[in-house]
């Protein structure tokens, strides 16, 4: 089942000079901490000229997508899926 | 390229016996293939990539699970859930779906300059005169694939095929899916035709089937081994020599045929009836259409209104124009005349809208009883407001209440 959420969230990243990477490492949101499992994909797009990262990343059984709006560097959580039938 | 015809007299055309130099590369069930790229949990599963998720949405792609318990492109959610109760269904996220077209055009781009992106999931290479054909065509296929694991995503699956023109190369890559890897030669092109059906060939659908069949073409091998004069009998076109020329793998696919429209389109989750009910969303099927025609720098001398009508009724007509046209609002009154043309008062469940005859706008031709360059300036700057913030910032009254009706769809050209 897929939950739209879209809420603010905090996200702990670790930028990886070497290889030139970007990665979410751990997830805060609603007094629980995530830890990321596995980044399954990367994708960015504009609105107007704004860019916007999105992270579709698993955790604990979870799917979240993250977005990364690169004007304010505010982390929005946008939805939580379980990966079963809605 | 002058093509080796002969007589017909002496057995026609032979079957091209250059190598390989065309590869195609298709994306397996792309959009679903990618939802599970982006959410591991969903791997393995049944899922539908769909226009609207609501149960007369349309599928527009299964997943290869999905595929196996029967749903099919084009079924209706509520059809794929009869079939598989635990069909999960997704709407679609065009913006997901560009990434990893535009990260697959980057791995591509590294092995030829000749790439032509033939639909946000299929891509066609030429490899002739260029250094890598010199490592065969089968070992660049298989890195393709390696490298399109590595970099975009370790779900995804290619298949490729390799042939002597673009027909062949597209056939091919339709032999083994998911992950195949083929091709088709003058050494296995009989062995090949004899496994496959009229519509299994890209461009035979039900129709072109039946015009083969009333000429007496019931298999592909007969296809191949028709003469003109029997193909012109079928098609009674132009198609019966590309037909004859492509089975043999000549290319006459090649052609790049411009920009000839620009169109939207729209299914109404909500049948309406009047016209002054489907304004709202002709305007902003009109807003879209215009913003992306000024963008490529052309306007247009015809509008085009196309209307399904929920019991399937179709009715359509066009309008050419004296003057080229490129504001939304002039656009807009052309289309809403046309809808007011329409004989039929049935309920609407497809409303779609095209520009034709374009030109170029790089010059503006001025009139007697209008400010066209003051009406440009305006456009311009509209749509530069529009293209900082985000589309439809600025928008006419008349688009009010129409909400996220007529999102992003699924283009790749933009």
């Amino acid at each position: 089942m897929i939950q739209k959420i879209s809420a603010p969230v905090s996200v702990e990243t670790i930028y990886d000079h070497r290889k030139r990477t970007v990665t979410p490492r751990r997830i805060f949101w609603d007094g629980q901490i995530f830890r990321i499992a596995q980044v399954g994909l990367h994708h960015t797009f504009r609105e107007g000229r704004t860019l916007f990262h999105i992270f579709s990343v698993t955790a604990q059984n979870l799917s979240f997508r993250l977005r990364l709006d690169t004007d304010s560097l505010f982390w929005t959580l946008e939805e939580i899926s379980d990966g079963l039938t809605n | 390229m002058g093509l080796p015809i002969r007589p017909a007299r002496l057995g026609g055309l032979d079957f091209n016996s250059a190598p390989s130099t065309v590869m195609h590369v298709d994306l397996n069930s792309c959009f679903a293939t990618i939802e599970q790229q982006a959410n591991p949990l969903l791997r393995g599963k049944p899922i539908a990539v769909t226009a609207y998720d609501s149960p007369n949405g349309c599928i527009l792609a299964p997943s290869v699970q999905a595929k196996e318990l029967g749903i099919k492109v084009g079924m209706r959610v509520k059809d794929g859930r009869l079939l598989c109760p635990g069909l999960i269904v997704l709407s679609s996220d065009p913006d997901k779906y560009r990434a990893v077209h535009l990260g697959l055009k980057k791995i591509l781009s590294i092995y030829t300059p000749d790439l032509a992106p033939k639909s946000i999931d299929e891509f066609v290479l030429n490899f002739a005169g260029t250094p890598a054909f010199t490592r065969g065509l089968f070992t660049i296929g298989q890195e393709i694939k390696n490298r399109i694991k590595e970099k975009v995503g370790d779900y995804l699956t290619v298949s490729i095929g390799l042939g002597p023109n673009r027909f062949l190369a597209k056939t091919a890559s339709n032999l083994h899916k998911p992950d195949g890897l083929d091709e088709i030669n003058k050494d296995n092109f009989l062995r090949i035709y004899e496994s496959l059906i009229l519509t299994d060939l890209t461009g035979i659908a039900r129709q072109n089937a039946i015009r083969l069949n009333s000429a007496g073409i019931y298999t592909v091998l007969d296809f191949f081994n028709a003469d003109l004069r029997t193909l012109r009998a079928a098609f009674h076109s132009i198609s019966d020599y590309y037909w004859f020329v492509r089975l043999r793998g000549w290319e006459v696919d090649d052609v790049d045929w411009g920009v000839k429209s620009f169109s939207h389109s729209y299914a109404l989750p909500k049948f309406l009836t009047k016209p002054e009910e489907l304004a709202p969303i002709l305007t902003k099927l009109v807003e879209k259409l215009g913003f992306r025609m000024r963008r490529e720098g052309f306007q247009a001398k015809g509008v085009h209104l196309g209307l399904l009508f929920r019991d399937h009724e179709f009715w359509h007509q066009g309008l050419r124009l004296d003057q080229p046209l490129f504001l939304s609002q002039d656009i807009y009154r052309v289309a809403y005349r046309l809808l007011s043309h329409s004989p039929y008062h049935l309920p609407v469940r497809n409303l779609a809208v095209s520009c034709f005859d374009l030109s170029g706008r790089d010059c503006l031709q001025l009139g007697l009883f209008e400010d066209k360059i003051k009406k440009e300036s305006l456009v311009s700057a509209i749509d530069n407001i529009n293209d900082r913030w985000g589309n439809f910032v600025i928008t006419p009254a008349m688009m009010a209440n129409t909400g996220n009706a007529i999102q992003d769809r699924i283009s790749f050209g933009r």
